[in-house]
């Protein structure tokens, strides 16, 4: 069993997050800080992976500054996404070979966690062949993608709770065009709440890759990456 | 000495990723373990490090070309 942190971020900024994850990156590969699994809702965003282009935002700048959404590239695989309030991203900032998981086993792990974890709230939530994700119904409900820099797994998932899924019509998610996009509080007449969310989702990578989590604040953590 | 730097056995060794980025050029100076290339596959983004300190001396695989786990991509020249 391997102790590690839960870092809940709360609703932020994307470029916050990400500078939040990539010290906690620095510190797992080149200072042995403990696994952290970090939390956070974005304020909206569009977020532009490796594999994408910007022909996937079908609507023009001045219709994304209307709505007040922002466009991000990011260091992660995969094409373009929406973040935004109502959607738990989560990202294990895990060491592949303390789990004894190579890259593409790891992702796929992270499929199977969401799965186990729809399935408990009544949701049968499925993988989709040649469509990495959590797929609903034919309906995309989670997105994940990850990063791995020296052995050190980073980005994650995205798990729809309670997503304005529209902004979705305002790009070709992961690069498909009119993929179907849905919110557990589509699905569930009385979904979990999120922090029910966070908590279960925390137990499943515990169980998962043999950690143990404890809470720790932000700035906890910079004490600890500073010392 | 040369030093080969080699796609990571991180990713699935049946799976091909490719090159997108290199983020040094031949005759750059690079430290040990700094980001020397963007791997990617659909959904991963590998970071290959560079293996030693000294000079990127050859890039034996351009931007966009699909390879798999264990093939050498570049070589370092150190002391």
């Amino acid at each position: 069993m391997t102790e590690g942190f839960r870092l809940d971020l709360g609703l932020i900024g994307y470029e916050d997050a990400f500078a939040v994850q990539d010290r906690i990156v620095f510190g797992r590969v080149r200072r042995g800080l403990p696994p952290v699994v970090v939390l956070q809702e974005n304020h909206p965003v569009f977020t532009i992976g490796r594999g994408a282009t910007r022909e996937n935002i079908l609507a023009p700048p001045e219709t994304l500054q209307r709505l007040g959404i922002s466009v991000v590239k990011v260091n992660r695989g995969g094409d373009i996404t929406y973040h935004g309030p109502g959607q738990l991203i989560a990202s294990p900032v895990l060491r592949l070979e303390e789990i004894g998981l190579n890259a593409n086993e790891y992702m796929h792990s992270l499929e199977d966690l969401l799965i186990e974890l729809l399935n408990g709230y009544g949701v049968a939530a499925e993988k989709k062949e040649l469509y990495p994700g959590v797929w609903w119904n034919g309906r995309k409900i989670a997105a994940v993608g990850i990063a791995v820099r020296r052995g050190v797994a980073f980005h994650g998932f995205s798990l729809n709770l309670k997503l304005d899924c529209a902004p979705f019509e305002l790009i070709n998610p992961c690069g498909v065009p009119q993929m179907p996009v849905v919110s557990l509080h589509q699905i569930l007449d009385n979904p979990p709440d999120f922090e029910s969310v966070k908590r279960d989702l925390c137990a499943a990578v515990e169980r998962r890759y043999r950690h143990r989590l404890r809470d720790i604040t932000r700035s906890e953590l910079e004490r600890m990456e500073a010392s | 000495m040369k030093y080969e730097a080699r796609v990571p056995e991180t990713a699935d060794g049946a799976q091909e990723v490719t090159i997108k980025r290199w983020l040094y050029q031949p005759g750059d100076r690079v430290a040990e373990g700094a980001d020397m290339v963007e791997a990617v596959t659909e959904k991963i983004t590998l970071y290959i490090p560079a293996p030693a300190d000294g000079i990127l001396s050859e890039i034996m695989v351009p931007e966009g070309t699909a390879v798999h786990v264990g093939t050498v991509v570049g070589i370092v020249e150190g002391a």
